[in-house]
């Protein structure tokens, strides 16, 4: 009696979330909701209005979702150029080789030619913090670049030593100009406003980009540039006030998310998020009361044409995201039933990765789609650990790639966050490559492909000293031996500290050392998509006529495919593992979009489970061959690490053991 | 002592002097003074009564004459009266504190100045089990795929605590006039997990970890400033790192800190008082001792209460009590001698806090009739000068706490009860924070330490660098440490129903056993830091069991072995690992051996 009427009120209880639940999953793929031009000035003007107020001039720019790039607005006076600048490396000096993107000038006037320096157009930094605040936000979370600032240092929180890294260290560099899934651009185009679009300087993490929503669905971003810098904040324990976030929270008030959905409503290891450090109550103007766009517009500043982003300086409505121009759309063919997912499709609404058989001949297209199915059917059963309310199930993008690379399936839950659309994917080819016994070689082969742009600018890094450090580290096997990284196993080598967080150590062999290191010097990762992006960056300012090729790293090609084993870049924060077919290494099976831990889970879970599903010898790495049994200096490496509590309707703790 | 008085009323006697100086204060044997009162009775005297005499004795005129006293033949050199006894044979061992023992305070070592040496050796080993997380950047064994790692644990302590007093005055009759007190501590502890990082934060520094440390819980000087009345109500004042409990229980402060104490009597002991101001010493993390090495802390207790004997009826004594806890750790950025940090808390937005708390409280102890009992009310009114849950700067502090233990004796078992309720905090995201909290708790109550739920410190897997419940604690308040973490008063909150006996099972042996219902009041802040929703409020059944041996009768030598076991419930296992190698449920063993001298 007592225990029915425990259950009783524990369903009771439970109404409410459930309830929450039904109504969430049909609104979030139903409600197409998209910033209409007018829209987008009343953002802008917003923006402006506080801008002006503050002195500050700025560079303003608008995304939709799937990070088209709406508009952008300079004002009179606004810096044109930005200095990339942690604050943390000493002197002033560029040298691509040593500090990466940190205090990056290029050069002005074509190479090699005319060695003027520059520093990197302001627009860039705003796109680039327009597209992370629509990325990274959902209909379950509405996170900032102050968010993702928090979550890229060397410490989470940063300032807490001996903690580990940041739970997404490394997402900065993910949807790079160079990716071969995120969509450009181009002018003419069917495909030119399908997403994800890629961003011109990966993720941000400078404060000032934030999301826009409408009726609570989330429908883009508004990043901006004022200070002159795009950098980073390294004390968060302080209240900023940044210029560049309180004039882009100007911009979106009557855009803003629910407040049940911020940041700092959304918890990772007990610690909350960051959405802004100041609120609407810090503005220095009532953005109600804004001049309108027409009257600002040419006067108080110029709408701008961004190469590789915009085909003039003007406005364009967003794409209301689920719908077919957008880019991502629901999945129709019930390929991947029970769970109905979204795919990616082009501008012909056409699937562009529907599941098929591997390029090496390994994987058939069958046991890809169960792979993709079962991670699916574990992250609806799962609980999201960065998702309100409260025992929603998780959102996320599934991706699997052969060893060559080559995407064999691709499928996301309605509502994952966009950014794990490529990160997924770069999760999977990082899992799939350094798993694979051909790693060393093909790493150290990229030497020859890099392309400095000669004196007097600096030369790039080169990446056959990160196998040399690896193979010291590790053992002279490592890379060529076939043991299986998974993404997490690779992530703690890329860390500026062995083991992660133990600042008195020395670095993971695939980081940079922590008196250079910053998020933007992080190591082998940046090292391998530094020229693409300087190239790119060279584009937009008209100096190189030809935009960076599709395919970011300097990795030969494989003959399968064309393109390196890992052209959108490597990810080296957890989410991903190695599949195998009875025994031999078959691919990559990557997931981006939750927390780490439910990304590890459903990653390893969906491996685990499509092999049971299919029988036919798929599934995870043998146990022996697996990352966590190296020890490399004394301390092992992990594999994967399942979450607490991983679903919402089972008492289960131990999801991951023994399998 | 008693027979001092008899034997200084002879020696004064031999000589005329001395006689002439007593004469006031000692009556004369009858026979020798004016002998029509007779002998007085001997009997206790107190402050007011009137002597009583026997019927006086006829002398009877034709009776040898007594000795004369000042005849040199019966003069017997006595080297001072705390030596009498040594004069009659009965020479003190040093070793022995239960007879006349100089380095026990029995004698002085110079004019009326006192030593007290008290030496103790209290020593653990206590193999646990309590839910521990696998290090997040290295595991210990290959194929650690989960957040839940091995449990179990085990505790080496030893503490070898030395107290010097130094005590001005007739320690018989009347409180001294000055003590002195010093009490280092040494300390060895060790521990072994089976775990990486969680003994040290960084994980390449093993599972096992011994430590060793000096502290310093007494250092006081306590001067008697005066007495107020005939039976020695009186006026003092400590100065110096002192005990100190804010109640009967150790509910809200029980600690030795640095203070200065204003405390007194008045109207025959009926009325007790403290006036008293704390600041709290750092804590060695793995000691628990008083670390003077490090800067004083910056939170201070404000502390007045008064103890009302016999009210409201014989045998029960009230208590009222202010207390204000006075925190500006703000700019503190704290971190333990294991590299985990203490403050701020490693929890929600974790941007640095001060805080004001008043706590308004209400203590009873003693029987009614049969029927004993004892109460403890506190309510917590305060701000906190930011919420680290909702970000609210200024947030106000609202919670409350009451327990009462009942128990009646029936010869040699006593049955006791054991009620709890401490708030919670029912909306992380208000302005207002109405989970209890203490200072530093150290609750006597419903099986202490031989409970698993107070003894053990459960670690909130996944929901920030916090503890569920501290060891040596009863509230699940959330915070970094007991020891050296901040108060917080966004917690869960708590009830515990307990029952538990004390058997006398011989004079030598006490078994004791607690069987308490533990849950907590509302889980919201613990959904929130999970981010995890419907956290079901049961944390299960708590069962312990104590067998305390005393093998001389005396309590210095005792020894005391204790198992409890943790039977989860559902909101237990919400949160962590229960049911996994057949294992569901959390352990606790207790091995204790006290010798004192």
């Amino acid at each position: 009696m007592i225990a029915f009427a425990r259950r009783l009120v524990q369903g009771l209880r439970a109404l409410p979330a459930a309830l929450a639940l039904l109504m969430l999953a049909p609104a979030v793929a139903d409600a197409q909701e998209n910033l209409t031009v007018a829209e987008v000035q009343t953002v802008i003007a917003q923006a402006a209005a506080e801008a002006t107020a503050r002195g500050m001039p700025a560079t303003i720019a608008v995304t939709d979702r799937v990070g088209n790039v709406l508009g952008v607005f300079r004002m009179t006076g606004a810096p044109d150029a930005m200095r990339v600048v942690s604050g943390r490396t000493v002197g002033l000096g560029f040298d691509f080789a040593r500090f990466g993107l940190d205090n990056l000038i290029v050069p002005l006037g074509g190479i090699p030619a005319i060695p003027t320096l520059r520093l990197v157009p302001t627009e860039l930094g705003a796109i680039a913090k327009a597209v992370t605040g629509a990325y990274l936000s959902s209909g379950g979370n509405a996170f900032t670049t102050r968010t993702a600032n928090q979550i890229v240092q060397e410490n989470f929180n940063v300032g807490e030593l001996g903690q580990p890294s940041g739970p997404l260290f490394g997402v900065q560099f993910s949807q790079l100009p160079c990716s071969d899934l995120s969509s450009r651009f181009i002018g003419g185009n069917v495909n030119d406003f399908i997403g994800p679009k890629r961003s011109p300087l990966g993720l941000a993490a400078d404060p000032g980009g934030l999301p826009l929503y409408k009726n609570g669905v989330p429908v883009g971003g508004i990043g901006v540039l004022a200070d002159g810098e795009y950098g980073i904040d390294p004390v968060i324990t302080d209240v900023d006030e940044s210029d560049d976030e309180m004039i882009a929270l100007a911009g979106t008030r009557g855009f803003e998310p629910p407040v049940d959905i911020m940041a700092n409503r959304i918890t990772v290891e007990g610690k909350t998020l960051r959405f802004t450090d100041k609120g609407m109550s810090a503005l220095r103007t009532d953005p109600g009361n804004a001049p309108a766009f027409a009257a600002i517009n040419g006067t108080v500043g110029n709408l701008i044409m961004v190469r590789g982003y915009n085909a003039a300086a003007a406005i364009v409505r967003g794409r209301a995201f689920g719908t077919p121009e957008s880019g991502v759309r629901p999945e129709t063919t019930g390929i991947y039933a029970p769970t109905q997912p979204f795919v990616l499709v082009d501008g012909n609404n056409n699937n562009r990765y529907p599941p098929r058989a591997g390029t090496d001949g390994i994987l058939t297209a069958a046991e890809a789609t169960e792979f993709v199915r079962q991670a699916l059917k574990i992250a609806f059963a799962g609980r999201a650990q960065i998702r309100r309310p409260l025992n929603s199930f998780i959102q996320v993008t599934v991706s699997l790639v052969d060893t060559n690379g080559a995407i064999l399936a691709l499928a996301r839950t309605p509502d994952g966050p966009m950014f794990g659309t490529d990160v997924s994917l770069q999760k999977a080819r990082t899992a799939a490559f350094f798993s694979n016994p051909v790693a060393a070689a093909a790493l150290r082969a990229a030497d020859a492909n890099i392309t400095d742009l000669g004196a007097p600018f600096p030369n790039y890094a080169r990446i056959g000293p990160y196998v040399d450090a690896v193979q010291a580290f590790v053992g002279p096997t490592a890379l060529s031996d076939g043991i299986a990284f998974a993404d997490r196993s690779g992530g703690n080598l890329s860390r500026p500290f062995y083991p992660d967080g133990s600042q008195d150590n020395q670095p993971g062999p695939f980081s940079k050392p922590i008196g250079i290191w910053s998020p933007f010097n992080v190591g082998l990762q940046l090292d391998l998509v530094l020229p693409q992006v300087v190239t790119h960056i060279l584009f937009t300012l008209g100096i190189s006529p030809t935009d960076t090729p599709v395919g970011c790293t300097p990795l030969n090609p494989t003959l399968a495919t064309g393109l390196s084993q890992i052209p959108n870049g490597i990810q080296i924060f957890p989410g991903s593992v190695p599949v195998y077919k009875n025994g031999v290494l078959a691919g990559g099976l990557g997931v981006s979009g939750d927390g780490i831990d439910q990304d590890d889970m459903i990653s390893f879970l969906g491996a685990h489970k499509g092999g049971l599903a299919a029988n036919t010898g798929i599934g995870n790495a043998p146990a022996n061959i697996r990352a966590d049994t190296l020890t490399p200096q004394g301390t092992r490496l992990r594999y994967v690490n399942c979450p607490f509590k991983p679903f919402v309707d089972s008492d289960e703790q131990s999801p991951c053991k023994g399998k | 002592m008693q027979w001092f008085r008899s034997l200084t009323v002879v020696s004064l006697l031999l000589t005329p002097l001395a006689a002439e100086a007593g004469k006031e204060r000692f009556s004369l044997p009858a026979g020798y003074g004016t002998g029509n009162k007779g002998v007085e009775v001997a009997q206790q005297r107190r402050p007011g009564s009137q002597p009583r005499y026997q019927a006086p004795v006829e002398i009877d005129p034709d009776a040898v004459p007594p000795p004369n006293p000042n005849l040199p033949q019966d003069f017997i050199p006595i080297p001072d009266r705390w030596r009498l006894i040594e004069a009659v044979g009965v020479n003190e061992k040093w070793w022995d504190p239960y007879n006349q023992n100089t380095l026990k305070g029995d004698r002085p070592i110079f004019d009326d100045w006192f030593v007290n040496i008290v030496v103790i050796s209290d020593t653990i080993y206590e193999p646990r089990t309590f839910p521990i997380p696998v290090g997040i950047q290295t595991t210990k064994r290959a194929g650690s795929l989960d957040t839940f790692g091995d449990t179990s644990t085990e505790v080496f302590n030893t503490n070898l605590i030395t107290s010097l007093q130094f005590i001005k005055g007739n320690t018989a009759y009347k409180p001294p006039d000055y003590e002195i007190r010093i009490t280092p501590v040494f300390n060895y502890n060790k521990v072994w997990a089976d775990e990486l990082r969680v003994l040290r934060i960084q994980p390449e520094r093993g599972d096992e970890r011994s430590d060793r440390f000096i502290g310093w819980q007494e250092l006081f000087l306590d001067y008697h400033i005066r007495n107020v009345s005939d039976r020695y109500d009186f006026d003092s004042i400590r100065v110096g790192i002192q005990p100190f409990s804010t109640d009967f229980r150790g509910f809200l402060f029980q600690d030795n800190q640095a203070g200065i104490r204003l405390f007194g009597t008045r109207d025959n002991n009926i009325f007790q008082y403290n006036l008293a101001y704390f600041r709290k010493l750092e804590k060695d993390t793995n000691s628990g001792l008083n670390d003077l090495t490090e800067d004083i802390r910056d939170d201070e207790l404000f502390i007045a209460n008064l103890y009302w004997q016999d009210m409201p009826v014989l045998g029960f004594v009230s208590q009222a009590t202010v207390v204000h806890n006075r925190n500006r750790e703000k700019d503190n950025f704290y971190f333990n001698n294991n590299g985990f940090l203490e403050r701020p808390a490693s929890l929600g937005d974790e941007r640095q806090r001060d805080y004001d708390v008043t706590y308004f409280g209400f203590n009873g102890d003693g029987h009614f009739g049969r029927f004993n009992l004892t109460v403890s009310g506190y309510y917590a009114f305060g701000k906190d000068s930011h919420n680290v849950f909702s970000g609210v700067e200024d947030s106000d502090i609202r919670a409350w706490f009451v327990a009462a233990e009942p128990s009646v004796d029936f010869s040699w078992i006593r049955i006791r009860g054991s009620l709890m309720y401490a708030s919670g905090d029912d909306d992380p995201f208000d302005d207002r924070e109405e989970g209890f909290d203490a200072p530093f708790e150290n609750p006597q109550f419903a099986g202490a330490d031989t409970s698993y739920w107070i003894r053990q410190t459960i670690p909130l897997i996944g929901g920030g660098g916090v503890i569920l419940s501290g060891r040596n604690a009863m509230f699940p308040a959330l915070r970094s440490s007991k020891e050296q973490g901040q108060s917080n008063f966004n917690n869960p909150g708590l009830t515990l129903i307990g029952l538990g006996t004390d058997i006398d099972i011989t004079p030598e042996i006490r078994l004791s056993t607690n069987f308490n219902r533990l849950d907590f009041v509302d889980t919201a802040s613990l959904e929130f830091l999970r981010n995890q929703g419907e956290i079901d409020e049961g944390i299960g059944w708590d069962l312990s069991a104590a067998l305390i041996w005393r093998p001389l009768f005396i309590q210095n030598i005792v020894f005391r072995l204790s198992g409890a076991v943790l039977l989860p419930d559902q909101g237990f296992k919400d949160l962590y690992r229960v049911n996994d190698d057949s294992e569901d449920f959390f352990y606790s063993v207790l091995a204790n051996m006290v010798l004192t001298y």
